[in-house]
């Protein structure tokens, strides 16, 4: 008994190594996207749905843990709502891997580029909310990794502009197409704000027992 | 025959402590998750048994020798008339203090049947009811600013755990005061009148406190843990150790005082460190409004019946 006030549980710990775990699933999956975007392969987006499973599964196991009694009361509610926010950025990665697989041709030259910039700094974005988590052990200052998610969501929010402004210029030959890329677009680009969501609860998290 | 009035009112008495009072000391642990209720039981009925044990002599010789001398007929009134108050007002959800209770009806007898009351004794105890609420408000305002500049820079996971091991300790320091404090002011006048010696007197009573939380406590505990998922451990733990502390010193004076008034000087300390707004100052008119009705009611109700029996 004593062992479990001094040390933690067992079911927090497992409860932290699941929420990094998830973390770290989620950084491999916008990896894996980047990769597909760059190299313009759609083959390579297989592994975001797998990913997706598997952090869905981790999910499902953080919840349970956190709901049979891990941590105190003024934790969990929040641990858990910030576990639904990273898997609202799998589901946004799941629907932009879906919209650039059904697309009928590879991105435009036009717009590849800044599509490929905004997957890379989804991939920092995923790293560094990893990072943010770990200062929740240590002396680190949370407020420098909040802030450095936050600059890189705006500079995601400047390339979206030009993003949309070359989309709106361009001519829409098939319904299907031009929604497709639409809902690509859409979700590449929300992913950053996701990110920054979840960074933000990350902060609430924080000060909830102060 | 007689002689068994007082202690079948002893019985009841600290059987309706551990059913009510297990929740104050370790209520907020168990709704937290730190400690499961088989365990948290065990653990309150280990503590009231120490506490009586190593630190109840003084307050027992307050209440049974320092006040008044007891005899059978004063303690049968006073504590049937205590066990009758407190099995209504808990009956009725009305906060009454047991000590209080005792202290009203153990002076109220003895007046009204000629007793020596050591006025004295009465003041002095009179105050420590006045003045334990106000140090517990001070103390927990201490310790939650002390928390504020101390363990509050620690990162999360490590301030959680730090948490738990203090709403531990703090829960175990109240089940201590369970037994130094309150038990052993139900215990005190049947023991200086001579009926039982201190150590069975100890060992029953902690036992009766003991089966009254196996028994009865699990619902107002529930109904405190599902309270607590919204209470801030951290406000909870300088509330609750600040009237520990408190109750504990007021101990080692041998004043018999009364924990939940504590607690509740505790949680307002704790509320003005966020500004006066934060107190419910409606709650404080009608709990001070207890603090007199409970040793008025306790007082008049043994003084008649003792005046009926004389």
């Amino acid at each position: 008994m004593f062992e479990k006030v001094l040390f933690g549980g067992k079911r927090e710990q497992q409860v932290i190594e699941d929420i990094k775990r998830h973390i770290e699933i989620l950084h491999a999956a916008s990896g894996c996207f980047r990769k597909a975007l760059a190299e313009n392969d759609k083959q390579q987006l297989y592994c975001i749905a797998d990913l997706e499973r598997e952090a869905d599964s981790i999910r499902r196991e953080i919840i349970s843990k956190v709901y049979e009694g891990a941590f105190l009361p003024y934790l969990r509610s929040n641990l858990v709502r910030f576990v639904e926010i990273v898997e609202g950025v799998f589901d946004l990665l799941k629907d932009a891997a879906y919209a650039f697989e059904f697309l009928d041709q590879t991105l435009d030259k036009e717009i590849s580029g800044e599509c490929v910039e905004i997957a890379d700094k989804n991939l920092k974005m995923s790293e560094l909310l990893l990072i943010a988590f770990e200062t929740l052990f240590g002396k680190e200052d949370l407020r420098e990794k909040t802030l450095a998610i936050r600059i890189y969501e705006k500079q995601v929010d400047e390339i979206k502009h030009d993003l949309i402004r070359k989309l709106s210029e361009k001519e829409v030959k098939n319904f299907w197409r031009g929604k497709m890329l639409s809902d690509f677009v859409d979700s590449l680009t929300r992913i950053s704000n996701v990110i920054e969501d979840a960074s933000d609860y990350l902060v609430i998290i924080n000060v909830s027992l102060r | 025959m007689t002689e068994l009035i007082p202690l079948a009112a002893c019985i009841l008495i600290a059987f309706g402590i551990g059913s009510n009072d297990t929740s104050n000391a370790l209520g907020i642990c168990i709704g937290c998750g730190v400690i499961r209720l088989q365990k948290a039981l065990l653990l309150f009925g280990c503590f009231v048994l120490l506490g009586i044990m190593i630190q109840g002599q003084r307050v027992m010789e307050t209440v049974g020798k320092d006040l008044l001398e007891v005899n059978v007929p004063i303690m049968s009134t006073a504590l049937s008339i205590s066990a009758l108050l407190i099995i209504v007002s808990n009956w009725k959800r009305l906060p009454l203090s047991t000590h209080q209770v005792i202290i009203g009806s153990l002076i109220g007898a003895g007046v009204s049947s000629g007793a020596e009351v050591s006025y004295r004794a009465l003041i002095e105890i009179v105050i420590s009811w006045v003045v334990s609420p106000l140090a517990a408000f001070a103390t927990a305002l201490a310790i939650y600013k002390a928390m504020e500049m101390t363990i509050s820079r620690l990162a999360l996971f490590p301030l959680e755990k730090v948490l738990r091991i203090l709403l531990l300790l703090s829960g175990i320091l109240i089940s201590y005061n369970t037994g130094a404090n309150e038990l052993a002011t139900i215990v005190g006048p049947v023991i200086h009148a001579g009926m039982i010696a201190r150590t069975p007197a100890s060992l029953a009573g902690s036992l009766f406190v003991f089966l009254g939380a196996v028994l009865l406590s699990k619902r107002v505990i529930e109904t405190i843990g599902k309270g607590i998922t919204t209470l801030d451990p951290y406000s909870g733990f300088a509330a609750q150790f600040g009237a520990g502390v408190c109750v504990l010193f007021f101990t080692s004076l041998g004043m018999p005082i009364s924990t939940t008034y504590c607690i509740i000087g505790g949680i307002s300390g704790v509320g003005m460190s966020k500004g006066i707004k934060t107190v419910r100052m409606g709650l404080v008119r009608k709990i001070i409004a207890n603090w007199f009705l409970a040793p008025t009611l306790a007082f008049l109700g043994s003084a008649l019946i003792m005046r009926l029996i004389s």
